[in-house]
């Protein structure tokens, strides 16, 4: 049981992964309840428009330099790709009953996968440059420079969305429009206009998300937004869908108990055989199904009134 | 389109539009007519000098792969001219014959010059085109010139764009060409696909002209009653050519062929609706439900007699079983509403449990068990595993639901391949699965041997393609009889306000416990067949999103593309569908990008489905009309 | 063609009316004409593997082998008064897609020999089509063992399957002992983990490595499953630290091979990581970097620098203009076309030059007598269809390249 803390500290920069990606998944499902199938590919788009930045600069450059630079092209990319994916696919479809828009999003998410495919060399995994400097040691736990990415960028996005939403006029006027379209938009609200900005923070903390993927695995894929947007789903599912907090915290626990559950499930008695990675998936999806029965509206999620 | 009928007769009648080319009716008759034969005859010329062009066309007096549509539309432009042209004949076509000249002109210079493009294209220049070519394609617009001229129809509206849609059409266009070039530029292999992208836009802008200038779909006053001996034989005669239609769709070589068929058919069908032939056939189909449902499963069954090899059986039963499994999904999301993003999961239930008891040496659980048995198992122990699933997450709402089936469908590839003895008890057979999975031999016929029946050779698949016939069949039969029971009507009510359904007396978890275990045991029976089929089970095709159906994305889309809670649509979307991405080959790579902005454009043009239910189409119609109202309920 | 479905239909629907589609064939004339007419008849070698999906870079590798043995063949005229040409069906990694190119090239005449499937899950789904039509498929990467030998090879009752499948591809039976051997007696490592990635060639190579290891005297320290594509494998490599294991051995391809590694180093594991061929590919360097220093990999085949045909395949393959590496199984699947190009020639010269109206059952027969110095060493083909080349080469990863560690043959 010595390797717990590393566990711990594994659970925890998976999670931290999720929760970014959940972020986009629960503003847009806060406001106009629209599952945005697509945002695994947001994610995955915002750590190619990185490493398309990184190629364009060299190998030669510094990677402290090229990263506030890889950033700033991955989050570029992503917005941009969200944006427009709200513009033609989803606004159009805003008065359609609720399949519609999802059959579109598999749609976009086939397409935008396919898209990347395209791209010379992306047909299997690409190299993604590394940061320097580690493994630190803290204890008995090990960690790499890239897992203080993560857990920076999760928590720094996490006190901007703080202070975004409680305290500017977009994010009130999000909130209003998250409580009631209608009258949102009787006081003056160009509703329009939040939820582009929703598509677009959500897009943002997906970029960051992907490029930490990058920074932390060394390759990226273009398939690889499916199983992380998978995972992130749940985990703001599992927070409480529409709650910011929620989505983070949901994002923390799915981590945890992916690897808490690949470690020790086997020394349950009788579960010898299910302890391995391969099962972590699994138990996440059974704890879902244990907090949705019993706790239908997530961890942190209000209960809500019944929808017609 | 049975409501926008009503509008229109309502309304006083209106002056007639202008036709679009001014000239005497006559020039335009004689001109319609004249173009269709003449482009009909053009297909009996040499188009190209290279025979490299899929289909030769290089030879004179004999048309070839694609002049055969030419040909068609041709002919059936100058029938229906004729038809438009003497009022005597009007029975013959008692709804628009103007308009379905029109349309019918349209597909052939739709097919004419995507025919004459692509030799351009594929062979590098115009050059390659034969003065046949150039007739052809002179020809088809004449047609199209005196089709224009014809007078227009009653309910038909002022059809040029105005200045905001020819700068979106623009826009849109330019849009397209730009971001081609940019995909060029960086070695995107999706360039020349959107670049061609870019030249879709105006034709469908011009698609929408098209509607506004033919009108809507004409009403007819009800017909004389005929015979039911004279109703069995026209349909009869109307199947027997939808097969063959259905059969030449399905053995098209090549993908340029089979877009031009898709394109003679689809121009032809609008052009039938117009001439109100179409309503005349559906009105005999409808009086005649009995004879309908027993002639179109003998046409169905036919299908193996027309069929060329049998690598078309095996695609007829690759697309019966894709079909049968979105049938099955329709009971949980059209008619219940309940959203299962991991449906495709109890297609792999089904098809385990059948392997399971099949046999085979690879399977752990060694007993065979006869076919009825094996399938009544593998349904069985699907419906359980619905109600298993069900249970604990059918009592949270709506979108709770579609993550935990998500989930469960991703569970189980898991779990298949985890349950092999090393990491999981042995039942699957992990990742090798369960393999050489004996044939069916059901009452000492054995569907693996090819037989003789009538002179024609059955093949393996043609027998499956049987069986499977008789399996979709029974799951119709299930369908129909369930959604037009109580247990359908209480689904209905669900689906549409749940609140309200329990306020009313009906138990909302048990019946929707009922439709996800019903759902999942119509699956559960079209994997059994799947088992025996393919030889095998393994776990990688059960997927969420994948290129092959059927995988959950796929099977939803083809209920949803389809049209919701109807028996016919999830089996059309299932068959267009999996045709489509099967005869798109030619765009290689490309496909699944298609499929993907299909998916998106399909859904913004017609979110209703091909085959609208009633119902549905009056939602639609509802939120066009009041949004506020759809919002305000969706924002609580 | 379209005569007999009519006259079916009016059987059917007892009406004679039906005239309108009363076209002939003239696709089948024109065929059959031209074949007749032209003095070289043209024959297809048809390709089934994944073109496009995640496994899209392995199955693209093979296809354009396949084409460059075609060309190459053609150039050279290898056999005289016979084109070859290549018909490539895209499978999508799935056993129904696979199924139904296998009935398409069955049913295609000029089809004598078809190269694939890359997946074992979707050979299975195809052979008993193409033995059906004896029709030959020699596929260059399926690796499970009963394929070819049956189900119950592990026990030693070896029973061959379909006698028109054969591989030029190792099977797990062979390459996993191998690589155990090396791991235990060259570097005298005794405490293994395993690591698979739940995919039929993993989990193979995996229990095969097991089985030989623990024979030899080696401990196995612990197994961990991984899915496929999650790369995220830090509870994998916790594991794999607390367990103490001096070596991991890893069943898988290089896309999750690498994170692991990378991963592995990362954590300050030292050992070395030992894979099959899926990992022997010049990506899994690129993609673990640094980390893959000191790993291994077995592949088939003598080594690649001491072979002149590997090194000429891989010139023309360059030469040749294709935008896609060959990747792992390039080599192979020019093996595999060259096979079938070797049988067609020795049909047709037994034949008088020509061959006869329908050759697949004779090239079936020819198959078995193959044997040619290929890409990955002599080819040939045992009782149950095996290459019967069981030489196969350990590579290590030497400053940022594969090097030769190793090579020898596997006996029993």
């Amino acid at each position: 049981m010595h390797e717990l803390p590393q566990n711990l500290a594994n659970g925890l920069f998976l999670g931290a992964m999720y929760g970014l990606i959940a972020v986009g998944y629960t503003m847009v499902y806060g406001i106009i309840q629209l599952i945005n199938f697509a945002h695994g590919e947001i994610f995955m788009t915002g750590a190619f428009g990185a490493l398309a930045v990184y190629s364009k600069l060299g190998a030669n450059v510094s990677i402290w330099l090229a990263l506030p630079l890889m950033i700033v092209g991955g989050v570029a990319t992503a917005t941009l790709v969200a944006v427009l994916a709200e513009r033609f696919a989803y606004r159009p479809l805003r008065n359609a009953p609720r399949l519609a828009p999802l059959i579109t999003a598999i749609g976009l998410s086939i397409f935008l996968q396919q898209l990347v495919w395209g791209f010379p060399g992306n047909k299997s995994a690409r190299v993604f440059p590394q940061l320097p400097g580690g493994p630190f040691h803290l204890g008995s736990v090990v960690f790499q420079s890239a897992d203080i990415f993560v857990v920076v960028a999760a928590v720094l996005s996490t006190l901007f969305l703080a202070y975004f939403v409680r305290s500017t006029r977009t994010g009130r006027a999000m909130q209003a429009t998250a409580q009631d379209p209608d009258t949102a938009k009787l006081m003056g609200i160009d509703t329009d206009k939040v939820i582009v900005i929703a598509f677009a923070i959500g897009a943002v903390f997906a970029a960051i998300a992907g490029i930490s993927s990058g920074l932390r695995y060394g390759q990226i894929e273009y398939n690889m937004g499916f199983l992380n947007g998978l995972f992130a789903f749940t985990a703001a599912v599992l927070g409480g869908i529409g709650n910011i907090y929620g989505a983070m915290l949901g994002g923390l626990v799915l981590g945890l108990a992916q690897t808490l559950s690949a470690a020790y499930i086997q020394y349950i008695p009788g579960m010898s055989q299910f302890g391995s990675q391969d099962w972590s998936g699994v138990w996440a999806f059974v704890i879902l199904i244990l907090v949705l029965m019993f706790r239908p509206q997530g961890l942190l999620g209000e209960r809500v009134a019944d929808r017609a | 389109m049975t409501d926008t009928k009503t509008l229109t007769t309502e309304q006083p009648d209106q002056a007639a539009l202008k036709p679009a080319v001014r000239m005497p009716a006559a020039v335009a008759h004689g001109l319609a007519i004249g173009g269709g034969a003449l482009t009909a005859a053009s297909a009996f010329l040499a188009w190209t000098y290279s025979s490299s062009f899929p289909g030769d066309l290089t030879i004179s007096g004999y048309p070839g792969g694609l002049q055969w549509l030419t040909l068609t539309a041709g002919l059936l432009t100058a029938l229906m001219g004729v038809i438009a042209a003497v009022p005597g004949l009007r029975v013959l076509a008692p709804g628009n014959p103007g308009n379905a000249t029109l349309l019918f002109a349209v597909g052939g210079v739709a097919v004419t010059w995507f025919t004459l493009i692509a030799i351009a294209v594929q062979l590098h220049g115009l050059v390659n085109l034969t003065s046949g070519g150039w007739v052809a394609g002179v020809a088809s617009l004449i047609a199209l010139v005196g089709t224009l001229g014809l007078p227009r129809a009653p309910g038909s509206t002022v059809c040029a764009p105005t200045r905001a849609e020819w700068l979106q059409t623009l826009y849109a266009g330019a849009g397209l060409l730009a971001v081609g070039y940019l995909l060029h530029l960086t070695g995107n292999g999706a360039a020349g696909l959107v670049m061609a992208g870019a030249g879709v836009v105006p034709i469908a802008r011009l698609c929408i002209v098209l509607k506004h200038y033919t009108g809507p779909t004409p009403t007819l006053r009800a017909a004389k009653r005929l015979p039911v001996a004279v109703d069995v034989v026209l349909m009869i005669l109307m199947l027997a050519l939808a097969l063959e239609i259905f059969a030449y769709g399905v053995d098209t070589p090549y993908g340029q062929l089979f877009v031009g068929f898709l394109a003679v058919l689809c121009f032809s069908l609008w052009a039938l609706s117009q001439s109100g032939l179409l309503r005349r056939a559906t009105e005999i189909f409808e009086r005649n439900r009995a004879w309908a449902a027993v002639l179109g499963f003998l046409t169905a069954a036919a299908f193996v007699f027309v069929q060329q090899s049998d690598a078309d059986a095996a695609l007829g039963v690759n697309v019966l079983i894709f079909a049968a499994t979105a049938l099955g999904l329709n009971v949980v999301v059209g008619l219940a509403g309940l959203l299962d993003l991991g449906y495709v999961a109890f297609l792999g239930v089904g098809a385990y449990a059948a392997a399971l008891v099949s046999g085979a040496v690879t399977s752990s659980v060694h007993a065979t068990f006869p076919f009825w048995a094996a399938a009544l198992t593998g349904a069985a122990v699907s419906g359980i595993f619905g109600v298993l699933l069900g249970a604990p997450t059918l009592r949270v709402r709506g979108d709770y639901l579609a993550i935990v089936t998500l989930g469960f469908g991703e569970i189980f590839r898991i779990v298949v391949s985890n349950l092999d003895g090393v990491s999981g008890p042995n039942v699957t057979g992990g990742p090798n699965g369960i393999v050489n999975i004996p044939d069916l031999s059901i009452l000492g016929f054995n569907l693996g041997n090819p037989h003789t029946i009538l002179g024609a050779t059955i093949g393996r698949f043609a027998n499956y393609f049987w069986l499977m016939l008789i399996i979709m069949a029974i799951i119709m039969l299930v369908f129909s009889r369930a959604a037009d029971s109580r247990i359908g009507r209480a689904w209905v009510a669900i689906r549409e306000d749940e609140t309200a359904a329990t306020a009313m007396g009906i138990n909302g978890f048990r019946f929707k416990l009922l439709a996800f275990a019903l759902g999942a045991a119509l699956a559960g029976l079209a994997g059994t067949v799947m088992a025996h089929v393919n030889f095998s089970v393994v776990p990688d095709p059960f997927v969420f999103a994948g290129p092959v159906p059927p995988n959950s994305a796929f099977l939803l889309a083809a209920v949803v593309i389809g049209g919701m809670g109807t028996v016919s649509g999830p089996i059309v979307g299932a068959t267009l569908f999996y045709l489509l991405q099967q005869k798109l080959t030619f765009l290689q790579s490309n496909e699944l990008l298609i499929f993907g902005v299909a998916l998106i454009l399909f859904m913004r043009l017609r979110p209703e489905g091909i085959i609208a239910s009633r119902r549905r189409q009056l939602e639609f119609h509802e939120a066009e009309d009041a949004p506020a109202a759809q919002l305000s309920t969706a924002g609580a | 063609m379209r005569n007999r479905s009519l006259l079916m239909l009016t059987a059917i629907a007892a009406a004679g009316t039906l005239t309108l589609s009363a076209c002939g064939s003239r696709a089948a004339s024109g065929a059959s004409g031209s074949s007749s007419a032209s003095s070289a008849t043209t024959v297809t070698i048809g390709v089934d593997a994944p073109l496009t999906g995640p496994l899209s870079a392995l199955g693209l590798g093979i296809r354009n082998s396949v084409d460059l043995a075609i060309k190459t063949a053609n150039k050279t005229n290898e056999v005289p008064g016979i084109t070859f040409k290549i018909e490539a069906t895209d499978d999508k990694a799935s056993p129904q897609q696979g199924q139904q190119n296998a009935t398409t090239l069955v049913a295609d005449s000029n089809v004598v020999g078809v190269v694939g499937p890359l997946n074992s899950g979707v050979a299975v789904s195809m052979q008993k089509i193409f033995d059906e039509a004896n029709l030959v498929e020699v596929s260059p990467a399926n690796t499970n063992p009963s394929l070819t030998q049956g189900p119950s090879w592990g026990t030693g009752t070896k029973v061959r399957q379909f006698k028109s499948y054969f591989r030029t591809a190792t099977t797990d039976a062979i390459q996993g002992p191998f690589a155990a051997q090396f791991v235990y007696t060259t570097l005298a490592k005794k405490k293994v983990f395993l690591v698979d990635n739940k995919l039929t060639y993993g989990v193979g190579l995996v229990a095969t490595f097991k089985d030989e290891f623990t024979k030899l005297g080696g401990t196995v320290a612990g197994q961990d499953h991984v899915t496929s594509g999650a790369s995220d494998y830090s509870s994998t490599v916790t594991a794999i630290k607390a367990s103490g294991a001096d070596v991991v051995y890893f069943g898988g391809e290089y896309p999750d091979g690498a994170p692991l590694a990378k991963q592995l180093k990362a954590a300050g594991y030292n050992g070395p990581v030992v894979g099959g061929d899926g990992m022997k590919d010049d990506t899994f360097i690129k993609l673990a970097g640094t980390a893959s220093e000191g790993d291994y990999a077995t592949s088939v085949g003598a080594p690649v620098e001491s072979l002149d045909s590997a090194k000429t395949y891989i010139a023309n393959y360059k030469a040749g203009g294709y935008t896609d590496p060959y990747a792992a199984y390039g080599g192979y699947s020019y093996d595999s076309a060259w096979s079938i190009i070797e049988a067609v020639k020795a049909v047709a010269a037994a034949n008088n030059g020509k061959l006869p109206a329908n050759p697949r059952q004779a090239i079936e027969t020819a198959m078995a007598q193959v044997s040619f110095s290929g890409v990955t060493g002599q080819v040939s083909f045992d009782q149950y269809g095996d290459a019967t080349n069981k030489q196969l080469t350990v590579y290590g990863v030497k400053s940022g390249q594969w090097a030769t560690i190793k090579t020898g043959t596997f006996s029993g």
